[in-house]
């Protein structure tokens, strides 16, 4: 069953023992960043946090590390909480493959109970903090924002929702960070061409899936809402909003409308990113707000990203992971799995099979050209199929024994990056390197490769005996 | 309360209260029409004194109208459809 609101998410989260509320009063800064900072520290078991008792304010309500571990991830899927990562990897691939799944539009929302048009300031509407010091301002960085292109306007499947960093600079006015590579970029240079202002709905607070499928390198005329719908194996619901026509989701807490004002960039920033570096200062688009709607008591839900790991790698780990799997497996069906999980992607660990020599340059080098790829994939690490790519002691064996620089390393030059990357030059292109840390095949021929270690025979027996008897208690 | 002067980052005097907590006398908070930082009465002071402001960090209008633009403007194209 999937959750088709926030709160019905954190309903499930409290009964698996997930979510802690804490009602004792904190300060917005330094004390809700830290703490969402901390949360991290604690694991890939760690819970979401509820905010209710901010001091300043009568009845705001902060959500923090909803998507902040595997078990909130695994529970999103409708999977057991302590499922290991690399089945919930093949489960959210074997969704994935389902697309397109259902979108279901309903004529009202929860989040049209309260509707302020006349004499908005966001900063009185939600509850609004800096998370990190260097923040140039106050952010909202999990909402997701739908917009259409203005010239194939009917078309739903070019309909993007994704989530980007926004920067609240005014009581109406956000600055936003649309990076070239990302869909919101085609539509706004699209109405930019013809002068033209862009309409945007900014949605805040919503089920966990439509942030995932929002942070997910899906492609340019794929809907967020059908895949959403894939991976929820039930429809989607969504909701028009009456001044853009937009769709949004129907469980949102809050929804802001506007537009993005045609060919107008302004300073922004700088914004600690999941980089682990703050994304300096840039000249940006700038939103307009018009409208504002928003369910009675809303929930303001925020996420915590700087020095990984923090929520925001847990929120686009596998749904980067999956994309590049299935893209590049209808090319080469020798994938056996991707591993993107590290800073969305930058680098990227590939499993797979070989066919002759050669072949896993092959498949590294196609990375480099998958969409998501043009904006990360710096480093690609081919491995064989019999290393789990999830398992980093593996890869490294690999890396180890497997790789000759003199005959592996396969570097492309002047490749477009995210300028985000602080390692770029300029900012947005850098070299990319493949390594190929396979078993050379022919008519490849270097190294000694004849006799590698296999496990002694019985090897798998003992261990599922050894498991059985450490479980069942025979160490004390 | 008393009113900001200056703005921590870029020392400018172009500034005002964007809002004051619901709970009264609390804390306000306040930004800069130059470089567009905001920033709260409780915070701490290496983020709300000028003179403690993290330097790596300063910023001024000047430098804020010559970083690098993203995503860049296209030129203007003229279309024949009604859009």
């Amino acid at each position: 069953m999937a959750y088709h609101d926030l709160r019905s998410y954190l309903d499930l989260l409290v009964s698996e023992g997930q979510l802690l509320r804490l009602t004792d009063p904190v300060l917005p800064e330094p004390d809700i960043g830290a703490a969402a900072c901390a949360v991290n520290k604690l694991g890939a078991t760690a819970p979401a946090l509820l905010f209710e008792n901010i001091k300043g304010y009568t009845n705001a309500t902060v959500v923090m590390n909803v998507h902040g571990s595997w078990c909130n991830h695994a529970l999103m899927l409708g999977m057991p909480k302590n499922t290991p990562l690399k089945e919930q990897f093949h489960e959210f691939v074997r969704r994935y493959e389902a697309y397109p799944g259902k979108v279901e539009e309903r004529d009202s929302a929860p989040w049209q109970e309260v509707v302020l048009e006349k004499d908005i300031n966001l900063f009185d509407i939600l509850p609004l903090f800096r998370l990190n010091h260097g923040d140039g301002g106050f952010y909202i960085d999990k909402a997701v924002t739908v917009s259409r292109d203005i010239t194939d306007w009917e078309n739903p499947n070019t309909q993007n929702v994704g989530l980007y960093h926004l920067q609240v600079k005014g009581p109406t006015r956000i600055g936003i960070q649309p990076v070239p590579a990302h869909d919101i970029a085609i539509h706004l240079r699209r109405a930019e061409e013809l002068g033209k202002d862009l309409p945007v709905a900014i949605c805040i607070g919503n089920d966990p899936l439509i942030s995932t499928v929002g942070s997910m390198p899906i492609l340019y005329d794929q809907s967020e809402y059908k895949m959403a719908g894939a991976l929820a194996q039930e429809p989607y619901p969504v909701v028009r909003t009456q001044s853009t026509g937009l769709q949004v989701p129907w469980g949102s807490e809050i929804v802001l409308e506007g537009r993005i004002l045609s060919r107008v960039r302004e300073g922004e920033g700088p914004f600690g990113e999941f980089t682990g570096h703050y994304s300096g200062a840039r000249r940006m688009p700038v939103i307009e707000i018009t409208r504002v709607s928003h369910r009675k008591n809303p929930l303001f839900e925020h996420l915590y990203l700087g020095m990984p790991w923090t929520e925001i790698d847990y929120l686009m780990g596998v749904n980067t992971c999956a994309p590049l799997h299935v893209q590049l497996k209808s090319a080469f069906p020798e994938i056996q799995a991707v591993n993107a999980l590290y800073t969305h992607g930058l680098v990227v660990i590939v499993s797979t099979k070989r066919r002759f020599g050669g072949f896993a340059k092959a498949v590294g080098t196609r990375i480099l050209s998958t969409p998501h790829g043009l904006g990360y994939a710096k480093l690609v690490i081919v491995v064989d199929e019999t290393i789990d790519p999830f398992n980093l002691p593996q890869v490294m064996w690999a890396l180890s024994t497997k790789f000759n620089p003199e005959f592996d390393l396969v570097t492309v030059p002047g490749l477009s990056v995210l300028p985000l990357d602080p390692a770029s030059q300029p900012a947005g292109i850098t070299h990319k390197l493949v390594i190929d840390a396979t078993t050379p095949l022919a008519p490849e021929n270097h190294g000694h490769y004849s006799q590698e270690l296999g496990n002694p025979v019985g090897t798998e027996l003992w261990l599922e005996r050894l498991h059985t008897m450490v479980s069942s208690g025979d160490l004390k | 309360m008393s009113e900001p002067l200056i703005c921590p980052r870029c020392e400018s005097d172009k500034t005002g209260v964007l809002t004051r907590s619901p709970v009264a006398g609390v804390w306000e908070v306040y930004h800069c029409e130059e470089c567009f930082f905001a920033w709260r009465s409780t915070e701490p002071d290496f983020i709300t004194d000028p003179a403690k402001y993290n330097p790596e960090f300063k910023l001024n209008r000047t430098e804020l109208e010559q970083v690098s633009v993203m995503p860049t403007v296209p030129p203007l194209i003229y279309r024949h459809d009604k859009t």
